[in-house]
């Protein structure tokens, strides 16, 4: 009881049978279909998955922003003991949206407007959500470049004088200074070189630290996941397949999903000479009209009768392993 | 694009289309315009109007300036409605080697205000000599006309009565009006129809009062050799009121006239609509592609052309020149292209940073094969768009030129009857029917390619997200 | 028949940028050097990787090499004849030998052409095939080559309905139905999913060896390319600066560059969470139009000495055997 306590004071954000559909003329597309997860204070929970998981509308969910005709149509998201799915558009963009949780867009640095200069935009930004004085938007602007390691010349500047890992510094920056303490990332490297990639990954796990933030991080590369993620979700056909640390899923034992399991042996390993590349056969499912039983049954090698009839829910195989899968349970 | 395709795409765009009821309602538009094309032969009351719009013979056995027949519908006083008595009560009578052959035609006037004429046609070859007598319900008989009549083989005789029997006219009258009156005007300047059907009473030149009631019209012919025959006689009456959309000046049935715009108007409207566009998209898009300094020497080229206000050149162009409808749309053509080119251009320019041109470059395709396969298709849809709104303005163009009288005069054409009109006097006349109707035509045939141009471009528009 | 199919000498390619007046007056002339002198030779029948961030002059090299631009300096070889500059007429040849798949495999079709039309176009270009039912007859065997079966279903589609590692498949087709010697691939699975992609180069590689072709692999990725091709070359700012077999590069990297590369990739092993990375690199990329002087390197190298920005750059050398760096002091390092 008192561990239970414990472990739910250290949440900073919950989410229960969160479910978000797109309303289309031909049906709903099950983008999210009822998924639940927690993120702890301090940590990085990684979301990885292929394209079509529903890894970035479950961040868009979180964010209450889904794009028409996309509806959150049940389940809840709790962000500091509040369910933020009842609130008003007003109520969200005053208190949750970039207050308590904010976000690092994919592509975020083509979110910059061409045609003011960073500063102007910051300031914008900044004013908008606090009533402040000019002096004290500039000093807090200031602290959080520096912070992102940017110096203060970078305000004159236009967007298009600068090279992509600055610009993602900026906008990471922004994410940061209104103090919120989520910060959800969606595949905030992907357009990066590889070294500025390592550069921002190290900004980030330094700024967890001095600030004391818990991050959310998407992602469709494993390997990336892997040098970031304190703990891990792996989302398939709208539904997570496996939950998981670090250790669990990277070390030695392995991930017990045949999904996670198979995508792992798909990444190819930098140092060790790999002869076969695995791969999946198959395509993801149409989330129009999902297959009944476990999504992920047509493309299994170790699939049951079982899977193709019932889907499986998330269980507790091991302390902080959940999975959904009916052959790991016999296991 | 296979047959199947296209099928498959069409019904695609029409669901869009259906959507817009603007669109449908410029479409709907548009299809009434064609039907009364297409069935043009059967509606036109005058089918040779095409041929013989300036062929005052034609027209006339009309009246003048006739209001349409519609008015009547909200006047207190009723106008008289053109008629045509045919089939008269015959009655032949033989002197001797003489024959005396009278027709009859009976008339059942009940408007209040009188025909224009009464025209009598006559038939036949040889000579005759005729008397023509009127009878009115009072009992009275005027003689209208006694004369010769020199009847020439496949020939017709008309005898006007407003025309010939003036002096008639005028003699009846004086037996019933004031001194007074009858000094106020000229013998030349009365209306015979206008007294013979007006009460017989003082002040009948000015305040007619209409008398109504069975009228006869009695033409008695004289033959008297054998080679003399009389073949058929018609009464024709033209009244104050003709047709759907009444008389110009000319006598011409405006019905009829506007009807025989329509294709004139489509003619000009699409052709030079579709050349012009077609122009324009194959030289934008040439212009995009080929880039660097031949893009800025052919947009120089065009921004030439786009300069040049099209009005004055027409108008010079049709002083110098015949003034062919076709010389017309060849010159609206050469200028016209213009209108499309900028944002041909634009678009030309997106596609052609798309990476399957560089795909296609790098299988080897030509320059040509690039332009006409790949990127004018990607542009077509939206070139219908552009065409649609091209068309109101070539139809108006047109119509100026032929307002200006510069126009072609050996066709109907809207502009043709406005010209008419206006060198005719309707405005200061009071002939609003001559001058509304074609005006009109112009604005909502213009009006319903607009509006489908305007559904099209909301469709179609280069929002060239092909995904 | 030479054993190098390919061969690059110097090869260069310069963009001029655009003058103001002043630069105009002073007679000034600024380049983009995207790509400053590259020499390698690629073996017949191998698959070579041309490794690098975004800048390096990667995709400028393969474009070349496709004739999409043309080299403003050095000499290129295509099985043993100069193709740096060519005829039209050449060209028209050229492009039968030498095909090309892209990276964005839905943007690299006509979205309103369907894959078969897609597939015919090299045909009809190219005037290969009396009619249209033995050009059909190529397309369906073009497409079974990249087991894209059966073939007729998939002719009739569009690009929009196949998934990305189909249309890459079919893009792959294209780039075979001339019969090419030699095939540039620019990064042709990173915009495929992860599941998908060894399936992709899976493919590739049983085509090559069907049909005797040899490769060139541009990626930005290490790992894929050490798993794939047969020999690796690492390039920056313009210039090759470590060459070789793909397994001695990676676990023995003699150029400061390379090490840093291999030092900043990520890696789906545990443990590494809470340790920042040690990436030996500092600074950014400088931009093409400044090169620095010397080895253009030396502002970020962490090596560097004076000799290094003194003296003119180095070229490559044999290290041993297959392995070339190009690096003044890398017997130190």
């Amino acid at each position: 009881m008192v561990a239970e306590r414990a472990r739910e004071n250290k949440r900073v954000l919950e989410v229960k049978n969160l479910k978000l559909h797109y309303l289309t003329s031909q049906g709903a597309v099950k983008a999210v279909d009822d998924i639940s997860f927690c993120l702890n204070r301090g940590e990085t929970l990684g979301i990885v998955g292929e394209s079509g998981c529903g890894k970035t509308t479950t961040a868009v969910a979180l964010m209450m922003m889904p794009s028409p005709p996309g509806k959150i149509v049940g389940g809840q998201i709790i962000i500091e003991g509040k369910d933020i799915v009842p609130m008003t558009e007003t109520q969200i963009r005053k208190q949750i949206r970039w207050e308590k949780i904010s976000m690092v867009f994919q592509g975020a640095m083509n979110c910059l407007t061409p045609v003011y200069t960073i500063g102007k935009q910051m300031m914008e930004t900044l004013r908008e959500h606090r009533e402040m004085a000019k002096e004290e938007a500039i000093a807090r602007i200031e602290k959080y470049l520096a912070y992102v390691g940017l110096s203060r010349d970078v305000l004159k500047r236009y967007p298009h004088e600068l090279s992509g890992g600055m610009k993602q510094r900026i906008v990471i920056a922004m994410a940061l200074f209104l103090e919120p303490k989520i910060i959800l990332c969606d595949e905030p490297t992907t357009a990066l070189d590889v070294v500025v990639q390592a550069q921002i990954i190290n900004l980030l796990k330094d700024l967890k630290q001095q600030l004391d933030l818990s991050f959310i991080f998407i992602t469709h590369d494993l390997a990336t996941e892997a040098e970031v993620s304190d703990r891990l979700m792996v989302m398939y056909g709208g539904k997570i397949a496996e939950i998981g640390t670090n250790e669990q899923i990277y070390g030695k034992q392995g991930p017990m999903h045949p999904y996670t399991q198979r995508l792992l042996k798909a990444t190819p390993l930098l140092h060790e000479k790999v002869e076969e590349l695995a791969f999946i056969p198959g395509r993801p499912p149409d989330l129009l009209n999902p297959p009944k039983g476990c999504k992920f049954h047509d493309r299994c090698n170790v699939v049951m009768d079982r899977c193709k009839e019932e889907e499986p829910d998330l269980r507790e195989v091991e302390p902080d392993h959940f999975v959904s899968c009916w052959r790991c349970r016999e296991s | 694009m296979k047959l199947k395709d296209l099928k498959v795409s069409i019904s695609e765009f029409w669901q869009e289309f259906r959507k817009v009821k603007s669109g449908l309602v410029g479409l709907a538009i548009f299809g009434f315009f064609l039907a009364l094309l297409i069935f043009e032969p059967v509606l036109a009351p005058f089918s040779e109007t095409n041929t013989r719009w300036r062929d005052i013979s034609y027209w006339d056995d009309n009246p003048q300036s006739a209001y349409p027949i519609w008015v009547n519908f909200f006047s207190a006083k009723k106008y008289a409605e053109s008629t045509l008595l045919e089939n008269p009560e015959v009655k032949e009578e033989v002197f001797g080697t003489n024959r005396m052959v009278t027709y009859t035609f009976e008339y059942d006037y009940q408007y209040d205000i009188a025909p224009a004429d009464l025209i009598l046609k006559v038939e036949g070859s040889g000579v005759a000599m005729m008397d023509l007598t009127f009878t009115r319900p009072d009992g009275e008989s005027v003689l209208l006309a006694s004369s010769n009549l020199n009847m020439a083989e496949g020939g017709v005789n008309r005898i006007s009565v407003d025309k010939g029997s003036k002096t008639e006219a005028y003699e009846f009258l004086g037996y019933f009006e004031s001194r007074d009156n009858l000094r106020k005007f000229q013998r030349s300047s009365i209306k015979p129809a206008a007294i013979l059907f007006a009460k017989a009473q003082e002040n009948m030149l000015i305040e007619p009062e209409a008398l109504k009631g069975k009228y006869t019209m009695q033409a008695a012919l004289l033959l008297q050799r054998p080679s003399d025959i009389v073949r058929d006689v018609k009464l024709v009456i033209p009244g104050r009121v003709f047709g759907l959309l009444g008389t110009d000046a000319f006598k011409r049935d405006l019905f009829s006239g506007v009807l025989a715009g329509i294709k004139w108007a489509l003619l000009i409207g699409l052709l030079t609509a579709v050349v012009s566009v077609m122009v324009g998209v194959i030289y934008g898009v040439i212009s995009a592609y080929l880039g660097g300094w031949k893009d800025s020497l052919m947009q120089r080229i065009f921004e030439i052309f786009n300069s040049i206000p099209l009005l004055p050149v027409l108008i010079v162009m049709s002083a110098i020149f015949k003034p062919s409808i076709w010389n017309l749309i060849l010159i609206m053509c050469i200028f016209y292209w213009t209108g499309s080119v900028k944002t041909v251009r634009s678009m030309g320019l997106q596609i052609k940073e798309e990476t399957f041109i560089e795909a296609t470059r790098a299988l080897g395709a030509s320059n040509f094969r690039i332009i006409f396969k790949h990127i004018i298709p990607l542009i077509i849809p939206y070139s219908f768009a552009s065409m649609a709104l091209f068309i109101p303005g070539a139809i108006v163009y047109e119509a100026s030129i032929s307002l200006l009288g510069l126009g072609d005069a050996t066709i109907v054409t809207w502009g043709q009857i406005l010209r008419d009109a206006y060198t005719g006097g309707a405005v200061i006349n009071g002939l609003w029917w001559w001058v509304i109707p074609p005006g009109l035509m112009i604005a909502i045939m213009g009006m319903s390619f607009a509006f489908i141009g305007f559904a099209l471009d909301k469709i179609l528009h280069p929002k060239l997200r092909t995904r | 028949m030479s054993e190098n199919i390919f061969e690059a000498k110097n090869l260069q390619k310069w963009f001029p940028v655009r003058r103001s007046i002043t630069d105009l007056m002073k007679r000034r002339q600024s380049y983009v050097k995207a790509v400053d002198g590259v020499t390698f030779s690629i073996r017949r029948g191998e698959i070579f990787g041309l490794v690098g961030e975004s800048g390096c002059g990667k995709t400028t090299t393969g474009k070349m090499l496709m004739k999409l631009l043309e080299p403003t300096g050095g000499q290129m070889l295509l099985d043993g004849q100069d193709v740096t500059h060519i005829t039209a007429e050449r060209l028209k040849t050229y492009r039968r030998e030498v095909q090309m798949v892209f990276q964005d495999p839905y943007a690299s079709m006509n979205p309103r052409f369907r894959i078969r039309d897609v597939l015919e176009e090299p045909l009809l270009i190219h005037k290969v095939g009396e009619d249209h039912q033995e050009r059909l007859k190529m397309v369906a065997r073009a497409l079974t080559e990249v087991r894209l079966q059966p073939p007729e279903e998939y002719m009739e589609r569009f690009p929009h309905m196949l998934s990305g590692g189909q249309r890459q498949r079919a893009a792959t087709a294209r780039s075979l139905i001339l019969n090419p010697k030699f095939i540039v691939a620019d990064e042709p699975v990173s915009m495929i999913d992860l599941s998908t992609r060894a399936e992709i180069l899976h493919m590739m590689k049983q085509v090559q060896r069907e049909l005797q072709l040899t490769y060139l692999y541009i990626t930005h990725d290490l790992s894929t390319a050490r798993y794939f091709t047969d020999t690796i070359a690492v390039m920056y700012l313009g210039r090759i600066v470590e060459m070789g077999d793909p397994d001695d590069v990676i676990d023995h990297p003699r150029h400061p560059y390379t090490m840093a590369l291999i030092a900043a990739v990520c890696e789906p092993v545990s443990g590494k969470v809470n340790r920042i990375k040690d990436v030996p690199i500092k600074g950014e990329v400088p931009s093409a139009q400044n090169i620095p002087r010397g080895c253009r390197f030396h502002p970020r190298c962490l090596y560097a000495k004076e000799e290094c920005w003194t003296q003119i750059e180095p070229e490559l050398e044999i290290v041993e055997g297959r392995h070339w760096v190009a690096c003044r002091r890398y017997k130190e390092i």
